[in-house]
C-alpha cells in the first residue's frame, strides 16, 4: 500500500480584517495538492518561501487539518481518525525542524529530549535512545549532555535521533540542513541517505535550495503560491525543468 | 585604499584572524568563504573597528594613510561616517523597530553630514530609489516589521550608503532570505559596488553567490586566509585541500547514482572546525586535511602562490 497519498488538499486562513465591516480577507496556503510517497523513496518540495510547504508539511504530520482533500497515511485519512489512534500512529511519522535548537528543550539534557517521543506512546525509553544516537553518528554517552554543548550539525543529529527514535517509516524533514554550513550540510545530508539505507525510511524532503533536493530526492514537487506546478521524477525535473519559474529557482540555487 | 598587514584578532581563549594580510583597492569586489567560526566576520569586524572589547587587535590596518590599530573610538567614528560600513545578516535585528525606515536612514545624514532635514529627505530618497526599493515615498513612512525582510536589507544598504563608503563589508547579507531575493540582493551589491567604485568585501557561505558577485576571493580557514585568488580561477581550481574539500561539498544534483543504483554520497570535510582554543599552531586545517604530513599540525606553513600549505610548498 502507499505509504503516504495526499489528495487534493487545501488550505486556508483568515488574515486579519483590514476594515471593521469588510470580510477578512483568506488566503490559500495550499490549493489542492495532490501526490504520493512511497516506502524508502525521497521525494522533494522546492518553492520560494511563503509557497505553503510547511502548511503542507504539517497537515501531512497531521498537526493541522486540511480545509479540503485528504492526507492519507497507509490508507487511514488523518483528519478522520480518533484522538487514540492517531496517537498511536504518530510514531510511524516524524518531523525534523530547521532550527533545532529551537525545538530542543535547553534545560534537559539531549537523551531526555529524544525519549520525548517515546514517553507520549509509553514505550521502554533506555536502549532506544542509545542506538538513535548511535544510528546518528553520535555516542550513546552524549544523551548525558546539554544542547549548548553540541556544535549546531550535531544538534541537527540529536534532531534527528528524536525523530528516528520510535522507528518510523516517514521522516518530514522541513529544512532540517538549510541552516547549516554546506561541509555540515553534506555530512547531514549523507547521514539521511545512510538512514533512509538501513532503516528504508520514507522521506519528505523540504528545501528551497533545488541544489539540495536534485541531489537527494527520486521524485521532486515545484511549489508556488500555494499550487504544485511541476512534480516529477528528480533527474528528469533537473535535466528539462518545464516552468520558467522552475528555471528560476535553478538560477538562485547556482545551477544554471 | 586599505591595507591590512599581519592583521590579527585575538579572543582570550586563540586567534580569531591571524596574520592576515590584504590590500583592498576602489572598486575591488572581494568574496570571502569559510565555514562558520572560521574568521569571516571577527575579519570584518576589525575593518570597521568594532570588534567586541574583550578583542585585542594587533599588526596594521591604513585606511588610506590612517594607521587604525591602537586608534580611540573617535578616530573610528570619524572613518566610520565616512569611509567603511558593514551590512549584517539579520536585517530586523539591526533596524530599529520603532523607527520608521526612512527617518532610520535620514538620521546619519543630519548627524554626520550636516545636512538640513529637507536635504536629508531628498538624499535618503534617491539611496532608497539606487538601492531598488519601489515606491520610495511609501516606503518611507512604514516601519520594520511591515516590510519583507528583501526590502529590509535594501534599506540597511541604503543606510550604510549614506556615508558614501569607500569600502562596504557585507556579512552574510542574503543568508536569511530567499533564494530568488538573495539573487536580487546579491546582483544589487555588485552593481552598487561598479556604479560607485566602492569596494565590496563580500562575506558569504554561499559560493554561487560569490561566484556571481566577486572578482577577487579569500577562502578562510581557523582565522588564516588559506587561499586567495581571482574568484573564477579558485572556484574552477581549488589547490589548497580546505578549498578542494569546501567546493567538493556541494550538493551538484548530477550523476547522483553509483553504478548499482544505489545513490552518492556527498563529499564531506571530517570534523568539524574547532574551537580557538584548540586549533593547531602550525596549520590551521591539520587535523581535518586528506593530505596532512608529519609537520603540518606545528610547523606554519608560508605563503606561496595565494596559498599557504605545505603539500603545494613541497610540490613547487
Ligand atoms: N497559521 C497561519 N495563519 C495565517 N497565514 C499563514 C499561517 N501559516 C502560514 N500562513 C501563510 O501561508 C502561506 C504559506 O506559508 P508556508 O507554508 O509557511 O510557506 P513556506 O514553508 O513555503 O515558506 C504564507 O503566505 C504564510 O504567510
Ligand atoms: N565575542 C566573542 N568572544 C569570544 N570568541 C568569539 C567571539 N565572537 C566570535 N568568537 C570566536 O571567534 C572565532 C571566529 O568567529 P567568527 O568571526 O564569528 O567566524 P565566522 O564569521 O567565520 O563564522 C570562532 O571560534 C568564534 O567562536
Ligand atoms: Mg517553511
Ligand atoms: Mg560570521
Amino acid at each position: 500500500m502507499t505509504l503516504l497519498a495526499v489528495e487534493n488538499v487545501t488550505k486556508r486562513y483568515r488574515l486579519p480584517r483590514r476594515a471593521l465591516l469588510k470580510p477578512p480577507a483568506v488566503l490559500t496556503a495550499v490549493d489542492a495538492a495532490s501526490f504520493t510517497l512511497e516506502r524508502g523513496q525521497t521525494l522533494g518540495i522546492v518553492g520560494e518561501s511563503g509557497s505553503g510547504k510547511s502548511t503542507l508539511a504539517r497537515m501531512v504530520m497531521a498537526f493541522e487539518k486540511p480545509d479540503a482533500g485528504r492526507v492519507l497515511f497507509e490508507g487511514n485519512d488523518l483528519a478522520a481518525l480518533s484522538p487514540n489512534t492517531l496517537r498511536s500512529l504518530r510514531p510511524h511519522f516524524q518531523l525534523v525542524f530547521q532550527d533545532p535548537y529551537g525545538s530542543l528543550n535547553p534545560r534537559r539534557t539531549v537523551g531526555w529530549s529524544i525519549a520525548e517521543p517515546l514517553r507520549a506512546t509509553g514505550q521502554a525509553e533506555r536502549h532506544r535512545v542509545s542506538e538513535a544516537l548511535d544510528q546518528v553518528g553520535l555516542r550513546p554517552a552524549d544523551a548525558e549532555k546539554y544542547p549548548h554543548e553540541f556544535s549546531g550539525g550535531q544538534r541537527q543529529r540529536v534532531a534527528i535521533a528524536r525523530a528516528i527514535v520510535t522507528r518510523p517509516s516517514l521522516l518530514v524533514a522541513d529544512e532540517a540542513v538549510s541552516a547549516l554550513d554546506m561541509s555540515v550540510q553534506a555530512q547531514i545530508l549523507n547521514l539521511l541517505m545512510d538512514l533512509q539505507d538501513e532503516l528504508g525510511l520514507a522521506i519528505l524532503f523540504i528545501s528551497h535550495d533545488l541544489s539540495v533536493v536534485g541531489s537527494i530526492c527520486d521524485s521532486i514537487i515545484v511549489m508556488k503560491h500555494g499550487k504544485i506546478v511541476e512534480y516529477g521524477a528528480a533527474e528528469q525535473i533537473m535535466r528539462a525543468p518545464e516552468k520558467g519559474y522552475t528555471r528560476s529557482l535553478m538560477t538562485a540555487a547556482g545551477l544554471i | 585604499m586599505i591595507k591590512a598587514s599581519k592583521l590579527s584578532v585575538s579572543l582570550g581563549a586563540g586567534q580569531a584572524v591571524r596574520d592576515v594580510s590584504l590590500l583592498v583597492r576602489p572598486g575591488d569586489r572581494i568574496g570571502v568563504v569559510g565555514e562558520s567560526g572560521c574568521g569571516k566576520t571577527m575579519l570584518g569586524l576589525a575593518m570597521i573597528g568594532m570588534t567586541p572589547a574583550a578583542a585585542k587587535v594587533s599588526g596594521s590596518l591604513r585606511l588610506d594613510n590612517a594607521e587604525m590599530v591602537g586608534a580611540d573610538e573617535k578616530s573610528w567614528q570619524v572613518q566610520r561616517a565616512r569611509r567603511v560600513a558593514m551590512v549584517f545578516q539579520e536585517p530586523m535585528a539591526a533596524l530599529n523597530p520603532i523607527k520608521r525606515v526612512g527617518d532610520t536612514v535620514m538620521e546619519p545624514l543630519i548627524i554626520h553630514m550636516g545636512l538640513s532635514r529637507a536635504q536629508a529627505r531628498e538624499c535618503a530618497l534617491s539611496l532608497f530609489e539606487e538601492v531598488g526599493i519601489p515606491d520610495p515615498e511609501a516606503r518611507f513612512r512604514q516601519f520594520p516589521h511591515e516590510i519583507s525582510g528583501g526590502q529590509r536589507q535594501r534599506v540597511l544598504i541604503a543606510l550604510a550608503l549614506t556615508c558614501d563608503p569607500g569600502l562596504l563589508i557585507a556579512d552574510e547579507p542574503t543568508t536569511a532570505l530567499d533564494a530568488n531575493v538573495a539573487l536580487r540582493i546579491t546582483e544589487l551589491l555588485a552593481r552598487l559596488a561598479r556604479d560607485r567604485t566602492m569596494a565590496l568585501l563580500f562575506i558569504s557561505h554561499d559560493l554561487a553567490a560569490v561566484a556571481r558577485s566577486t572578482e577577487d576571493m579569500l577562502v578562510m580557514y581557523g582565522g588564516d586566509i588559506v587561499e586567495r585568488g581571482k574568484t573564477a580561477a579558485v572556484l574552477s581550481d581549488p589547490r589548497h585541500p580546505y578549498t578542494q574539500g569546501l567546493l567538493s561539498a556541494r550538493p551538484r544534483p548530477e550523476n547522483v547514482r553509483e553504478t548499482d543504483g544505489r545513490r552518492k554520497r556527498l563529499p564531506t570535510i571530517p570534523g568539524a572546525v574547532p574551537p580557538l582554543a584548540d586549533l593547531p599552531a602550525g596549520c590551521r586545517f591539520a587535523g581535518r586535511c586528506p593530505v596532512e604530513m608529519s609537520q603540518c599540525a606545528t610547523v606554519r606553513p608560508a605563503e606561496r602562490e595565494g596559498t599557504i600549505c605545505h603539500q603545494l610548498e613541497a610540490a613547487t
